[in-house]
């Protein structure tokens, strides 16, 4: 069984001569400065062309990517001349955006610290846990084993993220995490354990101990499903098809709710609210760069959006994690997620003539470069060692055949079940054959800032999760987002419960959309932009061309 | 070792779980190596809902598909309900066009037909054999005496009747063959009322409150029974002032004889020793 | 360029070979909102059932993970309306009959098998109803860990079973009752709460970034 044209197979061939001396080596790490000259020479982030200087708002003169300051700097998608915000049609204590993994938490946790179900709203772009949350795979980080501990796991975090992350942040990721775990227990996530209890725990990228908890390759699917279900037990009311296009602020500047929109009537509803979550996730379906993504369909960054318009300070967003094994080929699967648990479990990158060149678990920025390296022609500074797909793709190999040779037969369909069924589909079988992989655009490490209690500085406005930053500095490691997502998704909850008991929010009203329509004039942004996205534009540029609006 | 197929059915998964041990015990020591079918479904007896005559027989033949799978030619129940429903399917696909068009939804797989469904009892009575019981019985009853309760799945309808339905003797042999005194009393073969169980409750207990008397008059110690479901009702559905009468299943008697563990015999068999004893 | 033509819902489209289900939808002009979540084959929203030219079978697959052919007709599901009951897992025991008392549907059972069928996951679906029905709750969760709550099935069961609901809840109870505990993360949190880290930890989060740079690089790796 193969569909591997037969240029690739000649690679093939050389992958499965050089594997029997590669079984017992690995490629040695890099020092922190090999790593450096790497990323300096070949990380996208480090390309100047690929960013540019805020024109306004508060992080007025930070350079973000071109996709992102397009949407900063742009005019509001919704006329605040067109909706009467002046009256409710809902009025909750907290209204939650976003119904990932970070919003499905802080709507449990605002519940479990006293807010009645019914004065909790998750207001959601598309369905309830439809999300980043619920693709990721490999795992997540807790320093719960006697030989690891917090502070290790603390300097784990920081060192990935080359030192530039909020300390107090950190702290409360490693601080929190264990007892994030025993929740989940609680709640019946099911994670791979052995017989009496123990978790199984690997390695990631970065970490000095084994402390990856995983539920096969679908720990993200698990964790979401099981937090929707206890969501639902709980009664907390979900609108889903209805992404917020705009906040609400006060005469004070207080953040007092939200408009939604109907994304299939076109309607809009006015959510008054005393706290206000966000929690819309991340910017995968920019395309930062032209790169492909892992990230689900509505990972558009509406949630940087809203919250710069009401004064919210942004950090980090310069900084776009890449993940080093997106799917390079079939053409169907180009930019999906091949876990880190496939290297952790000792599948090796390899060069077109079968050959490593780097080591499999080296921080993501670092190993993204390694890969980009590898593939870029010679006249760019690379080694044009990369392996070309018929349809014009570059990648290069991720010995999968290693895993079952190391961990026995039959160890990567259990543990590594859905990236097996993905390739199955198309008659790649990944243990007896290499796939091929390039680097994706995965995650946005930076975002609003946040103190350890979520809260962004904008009185009633709290963050979590993808959206906000300063936990993961410039480059998040793996399972830390997951981490990340329930710790902060608690934290915001609770806050936003306190909040709200004592807030005394004045009049809703658009005022700071206008005034930010009135900087944004004077900065001489072109009136055609409009954001929030929403949603990517995928339409074929042939219907795209005669498509008319008549009705 | 001589190798079964063998389908356990939802209740001795379930509720009935002591039936089952005691018995797949018992069998073992007589030289049967039991091979639980690997992937079955139920038995079909909770089809009933269903409104033609083929979708019923989906489930019983799918299972029969698998005993075929495991290249097994029999397939074993202790259950009586489930031996009623497989035999009751086995017996419809006979008919070759019946077996086309249930082999439409088995698709891809197809059942070839020709697999024989039978209940612990007949496996006693046709491949053990009365003597070959009492000669490998290892701690006999004692004289305890049972009153044999056929129920109604086992001898109706009468094309898959394990024996006579008017006049059946089988589970009367095996209870002498273990060394027990066999009580015949009329309402042997009743209907326990199953399958109002939950809608009628009354309905049952009435039936019960017969079976129960009957056996008693007879003068019976204990009442055996061929079915976790028969075993359920005549225990659960008791109507106030119902002789008190111990209700076993055909396998823990099988299981105590052969030397295995099971509580509700030893109590029963110690009383029956002491009043033979007194009686001597 | 190579193409093929599939009909979306029922009108006639060229789009190019090799396409998913998804982005031929795309390329034909469509603006996916429902029947589009995670493009990765994780989150079940993309649910669609499809005939082939001269096939007399329905087919279900997910339109992200799915490649087009030529005659394909091809229909999404915006949703499949299932019945969750009311529960608080606290409030549950794991035991068999919990599964068959809050969804008495698993009973109507036939063994169709068209469930299985209908799974774009390829797991054995009619026989963890089964397992359900016998009150195996493991074997509930083990057969459908790997499920995605896309309702293919769900929409196709003559017994009107809510299968994704009922599978989540077995894995809860599963989890939650049937799995032992990990010692080692409850001994973690007591020593967090006793304050055991509180020291260390304050050291680092006011080390100075040459401080924390020696330290990193003198961590000793787990092999």
């Amino acid at each position: 069984m193969t569909s591997y044209p037969k240029e690739m197979q000649e690679s093939i061939a050389r992958v499965e001569a050089t594997r029997p001396a590669r079984l017992s080596t690995k490629f040695p790490r890099l020092s922190l400065q090999e790593q450096e000259t790497l990323l300096k020479g070949f990380h996208p982030d480090y390309r100047p062309e690929g960013k540019r200087r805020l024109r306004v708002g508060p992080s007025w003169g930070e350079a973000v990517p071109h996709e992102l300051a397009d949407l900063l700097e742009a005019y509001p998608l919704l006329d605040p001349k067109a909706v009467d915000v002046s009256r409710p049609d809902v009025d909750v204590d907290v209204l939650v955006i976003g119904g990932g993994g970070a919003g499905t938490v802080a709507a449990i946790w605002a519940h479990a610290s006293g807010i009645p179900a019914e004065r909790i709203l998750i207001a959601t772009k598309l369905r309830h846990g439809d999300s980043n949350s619920i693709m990721a795979q490999g795992g997540i980080q807790a320093a719960d084993k006697p030989h690891d501990s917090p502070a290790i796991h603390y300097l784990d975090v920081l060192g990935g993220g080359h030192f530039t992350n909020d300390p107090k942040l950190v702290r409360a990721l490693v601080e929190d995490a264990p007892e994030i775990i025993r929740w989940h227990e609680d709640l019946g996530v099911m994670y791979d354990k052995e017989p009496d209890g123990t978790m199984v725990e690997i390695h990631g990228g970065g970490t000095s101990r084994k402390r990856m908890h995983s539920c096969k390759d679908y720990t993200g699917l698990e964790i979401m499903r099981v937090l929707r279900d206890e969501a639902r037990s709980r009664g907390i009311p979900v609108l889903e098809f209805s992404p917020a296009v705009e906040l609400l602020t006060d005469h004070g500047g207080q953040v007092v709710g939200a408009v939604l929109w109907n994304l299939e009537t076109g309607e809009y509803t006015v959510v008054w609210a005393k706290a206000t979550v966000l929690a819309t996730g991340g910017w995968g379906r920019l395309h930062i760069q032209g790169f492909p993504t892992t990230n689900h369909y509505g990972a558009t960054a509406d949630g940087v959006v809203l919250a710069y318009r009401v004064g919210a300070k942004l950090r980090d967003l310069d900084a776009v994690q890449y993940h080093p094994t997106g799917a390079a080929y079939p053409d169907q699967l180009v930019g999906l997620l091949i876990t880190e648990k496939v290297r952790g479990m000792d599948a090796q990158p390899l060069n077109r003539l079968g050959e490593p060149f780097v080591h499999p678990l080296e921080p993501r920025d670092v190993e993204s470069a390694a890969f980009i390296r590898e593939c870029l022609p010679p006249e760019k500074g690379g080694r044009g060692l990369g392996i070309l797909t018929p349809t014009g793709m570059v990648g290069v190999w991720l010995d999968t055949p290693m895993v079952d040779i190391l961990h026995g037969k039959g160890t990567f369909q259990r543990a590594l079940s859905s990236i097996y069924r993905m390739y199955i589909r198309f008659d790649i079988d990944p243990t007896r054959e290499p796939i091929l992989v390039y680097p994706t655009l995965h995650y946005q490490n930076g975002g609003v800032v946040i103190d350890e209690h979520g809260w962004t500085g904008i009185p009633g406005l709290f963050a979590a999760g993808e959206v906000e930053g300063g936990v993961h500095g410039k480059n998040r490691l793996m399972g830390n987002s997951l981490l990340d997502y329930n710790v902060f998704g608690r934290r915001a909850g609770i806050a936003a419960a306190g909040w709200a008991r004592l807030a005394s929010p004045g009049t809703p009203t658009l005022a700071h959309v206008e005034r930010y329509v009135h900087e944004l004039r004077s900065a001489g942004v072109p009136p055609e932009r409009k954001a929030p996205l929403l949603l990517p534009e995928y339409r074929g540029e042939k219907a795209l061309a005669r498509m008319v609006d008549l009705l | 070792m001589k190798t079964i197929a063998y389908f356990p059915g939802c209740a001795l998964k379930d509720q009935a779980r002591a039936d089952e041990t005691g018995t797949l015990g018992a069998l073992a020591r007589l030289g049967y190596e039991i091979r639980e079918i690997p992937r079955w479904n139920c038995c079909g007896t909770v089809f009933s809902l269903v409104q033609d005559d083929l979708m019923r027989h989906v489930g019983p033949v799918r299972n029969l598909l698998r005993v075929q799978a495991m290249e097994e030619e029999k397939v074993l129940t202790l259950c009586a309900m489930c031996y009623g429903t497989l035999a009751r399917s086995a017996h419809f696909v006979e008919d070759p066009e019946r077996l086309r068009r249930i082999n439409a939804f088995l698709d891809p797989d197809a059942y070839q037909g020709g697999v024989e469904v039978i209940h612990l009892l007949t496996l006693l009575r046709d491949e053990v054999g009365y003597e070959r019981l009492a000669a490998e019985t290892r701690r006999p009853l004692n004289g305890l005496r049972v009153a044999p309760y056929y129920g109604c799945v086992l001898l109706r309808p009468r094309p898959f009747a394990v024996d006579d339905p008017d006049s059946p003797a089988a589970m009367e042999r095996v209870v002498e063959a273990l060394g027990g005194t066999a009580v015949p009393f009329p309402e042997r073969t009743e209907c326990c009322g199953t399958h109002l169980t939950v809608t009628r409750k009354d309905v049952v207990e009435e039936r019960v409150g017969r079976i129960l008397r009957s056996a008693r008059g007879g003068g019976a110690d204990a009442l055996v029974v061929t079915c976790p479901l028969c075993h359920f009702n005549l225990e659960e559905r008791r109507p106030a002032g119902t002789p008190d009468l111990p209700v076993l299943y055909l396998g823990q008697l099988l299981a105590w004889a052969m030397g295995e563990d099971d509580p509700g015999v030893a109590s029963l068999v110690g009383r029956a020793a002491v009043s033979s004893e007194a009686v001597r | 360029m190579n193409e093929v033509t599939v009909f979306i819902m029922g009108k006639g489209y060229r789009v190019p070979a090799g396409l998913t289900i998804m982005k031929a939808m795309e390329y034909a002009g469509y603006r996916l909102t429902r029947g589009c979540g995670c493009r990765g084959g994780y989150c079940g929203a993309c649910a669609t059932v499809y005939r082939l030219k001269g096939d007399y079978k329905l087919y279900g697959d997910l339109a992200c993970q799915t490649t087009v052919q030529d005659g394909m007709y091809i229909a999404q599901l915006p949703f499949t309306p299932a019945e969750r009951p009311a529960y608080r897992l606290e409030e549950l025991q794991a035991r068999g009959e919990t599964l068959l008392a809050l969804f008495p549907e698993l009973a109507r059972c036939v063994a169709c098998n068209t469930c299985t069928k209908a799974c774009p996951q390829k797991l054995e679906v009619m026989d963890a109803v089964q397992a359900a029905l016998r009150g195996d709750i493991p074997g509930v969760a083990d057969l459908t860990f790997d499920c995605v709550s896309c309702g293919l099935c769900t929409m196709r069961c003559p017994a009107e079973i809510s299968h994704h609901h009922v599978w989540q809840l077995a894995r809860r109870l599963n989890g939650a009752y049937l799995t032992p505990r990990a010692p080692h993360v409850a001994q973690r949190v007591e020593e967090v709460r006793a304050g055991k880290f509180k020291g260390e930890l304050d050291r680092l989060v006011a080390m100075p970034k040459e401080g924390l740079v020696a330290a990193y690089k003198a961590r000793d790796i787990e092999p």
